[in-house]
């Protein structure tokens, strides 16, 4: 009795000190918040904590109304859906070879997949390669380089192994090609492992920065992720702005908006991306 | 070549050109996916050879003269190489080595948490970071250790004089260390809570009548269940010891940091990429490689060794 009291007890510590810690992880985003909504004055007095100071939606009004802001969210939209969708299709239609084992040169392939795990080109030969093939300044560079990883494709693989053979051979035997079969079939009832593995590009192409950063030297092309850090950084275009008195903003409470507009869209999907993506994180090796 | 030989060879042949009659479709679908691999992972490697050559955009890398290893010798003198060197070291000790067990400690933390409400709650608040990118967490970063930041808030209320982290050089590895915790730590702990949920809670009650105390409870019980994966962890992170990421230090770093803060990614970009030194910074990425495919190999080779789950391959 003793013992499952003290028991009760350490378990009790514990949970206060997790749920400090979960309560601590979120400060920065509520601080952030709270400056986008706060006013200027407040902002530069160094009075502005936890909650806005002032509440105004001055900041939110200037960054709603930024043409380029919206520009770069819609090119980040475009090229996140048509990367998801170019890269589920080109996963999809590799992986199913390699989960047959009847396919003979499947081993040969997997090497080369396995290949680009263990060699990586270095940054400058991978970007005047890039560069020649006409990615430089091209939209083209936010999804092309991004749509075939070989962690994601050895997810779709392992998935489709387990998929049972006796259906795809009666839908053969029914006159079904390999690839009519994958897309009749079997992508049908891969919903799972299709979100799983487009959400894990998805992400990795709204986030993108490194590319941009080297490919991308026009502001009209900077996605998302590049605009923020020209606002965070240099107060960017909107230095001109900000100089005049009568608005209630300044480069602090401007940047601050910004990093929740690119934050809100993330949190909108965050149910999926957490049930998905911990799904995926248990899939593991690029083996079997 | 032997008759035995020549016949094996042209039925190896039979059968590949038999087997491409028969099955072509699945070769036309891994087609545009080899295609790419070539494309966008095999071919820029072989752009290395600027490492050996004085490249200059005029003549193409066919027409660059070679100058064999010019810059190789450049680079193992320069003072740049051993500080970006020594600062990659520094940083992979602290990613991969130093703060290794914290997503662990957190997993046997979060273990504890029997209202599952809270335990949901607790998951979903430190998952959040994982998902957003380095440039928002940079920003929220200099957000709070501004001048008028959180940081120096709190410093001002207990009635210390205002200082600007991101601008010393002391403070940038604490910085690095304490941003890589709030982005990925959290998320770190699902694949150890997925460990700890396959325990049968029946071997706990039995090993607590049998007089096991939490202690030994933790040694003997729950801590054998995470070491597998604890130790398949460790390895593939080893595995991957240099590649530090661009995007959190370049989205940390300020010119006065550099000297702490540069690692080879950042160094090449700035240099590189943007000076258009491509000789130089092509001939440290490739020492860069070079290094990062053996701790891979070796790592992984170890991983499939020594462990049940095994490496990535």
């Amino acid at each position: 009795m003793k013992e499952s009291r003290s028991d009760a007890v350490f378990a009790g510590v514990l949970t206060a000190i997790m749920i400090l810690f979960a309560v601590v992880a979120l400060i920065p985003l509520v601080n952030v918040l709270s400056l986008s909504l706060s006013s200027k004055v407040p902002v530069e007095m160094n009075r502005v904590n936890l909650l806005p100071v002032g509440l105004t939606t001055d900041s939110w009004s200037y960054i709603i109304g930024n043409e380029a802001m919206w520009r770069s969210f819609g090119l980040t939209v475009f090229s996140t859906v048509t990367g998801v969708v170019l890269a589920l299709f080109l996963n999809a239609i590799m992986a199913y070879p390699l989960s047959k084992t009847r396919f003979k040169p499947g081993r040969t392939i997997m090497i080369l997949v396995v290949g680009t795990m263990i060699f990586k080109a270095p940054t400058v030969p991978y970007f005047l390669t890039l560069r020649s093939y006409g990615l430089y300044n091209s939209v083209l560079v936010l999804i092309l380089p991004h749509i075939l990883s070989a962690y994601n494709l050895a997810i779709m693989r392992t998935f489709f192994k387990q998929f049972p053979s006796e259906v795809e051979e009666a839908a053969e035997i029914d006159g079904c090609g390999s690839f009519q079969t994958l897309i009749r079939i079997v992508l049908p009832s891969s919903k799972a492992v299709l979100a799983t593995v487009g959400l894990f590009y998805g992400v990795a192409i709204w986030n993108q920065f490194q590319h941009p950063m080297m490919f991308i030297s026009k502001t009209e092309l900077y996605p998302l992720q590049l605009k923020i850090r020209q606002l965070i950084n240099a107060g960017g275009d909107i230095t001109g702005m900000v100089v005049r008195s009568n608005v209630n903003y300044n480069e602090t409470t401007l940047g601050a908006a910004a990093v929740v507009f690119a934050i809100v869209p993330v949190v909108a999907v965050y149910p999926w991306l957490q049930k998905y993506f911990a799904k995926g994180a248990m899939l593991g090796s690029v083996k079997g | 070549m032997t008759s035995v030989q020549r016949k094996k060879a042209a039925s190896g042949f039979r059968g590949l050109a038999g087997d491409l009659r028969k099955a072509w479709p699945l070769y036309l679908m891994v087609l545009p996916g080899v295609i790419y691999l070539i494309a966008f992972r095999y071919i820029p490697m072989l752009g290395s050879v600027v490492a050996f050559q004085d490249y200059s955009v005029f003549k193409g890398i066919l027409g660059s003269p070679f100058v064999g290893l010019k810059y190789f010798e450049k680079l193992f003198s320069s003072y740049d190489f051993s500080r970006i060197f020594g600062n990659t070291l520094i940083l992979g000790f602290i990613k991969t080595i130093l703060l290794f067990p914290v997503p662990v400690i957190l997993a046997l933390m979060i273990n504890e948490i029997k209202r599952t409400a809270i335990k949901k709650g607790v998951q979903t608040a430190i998952y959040i970071p994982h998902f957003l990118s380095w440039v928002i967490v940079g920003g929220l970063v200099f957000d709070i250790l501004g001048v008028g930041g959180l940081f120096n808030n709190v410093r001002a209320f207990l009635g210390m004089e205002t200082i600007l982290p991101m601008q010393k050089e002391s403070w940038f590895r604490p910085i690095y260390a304490a941003s890589s915790i709030w982005k990925e730590s959290g998320w770190g702990t699902v694949v150890y809570l997925a460990a700890l949920s396959s325990m049968d809670p029946s071997i706990y009650e039995s090993a607590a009548i049998d007089g096991a105390n939490r202690f030994q409870r933790f040694i003997y019980i729950t801590l054998p269940l995470l070491v597998p994966t604890i130790l398949t962890l460790f390895l593939i992170n080893i595995g991957g010891f240099l590649d530090l990421g661009f995007e959190q230090v370049y989205n940390l770093q300020t010119p006065m940091t550099y000297e702490v803060s540069d690692i080879f990614d950042t160094y090449v970009y700035r240099v590189g990429i943007l000076q258009a030194q491509y000789s130089f910074t092509t001939a440290v990425g490739l020492f860069q490689s070079v290094i990062g495919l053996i701790l891979v190999v070796t790592f992984n080779t170890l991983a499939n060794k020594y462990t049940d789950d095994g490496g990535l391959w």
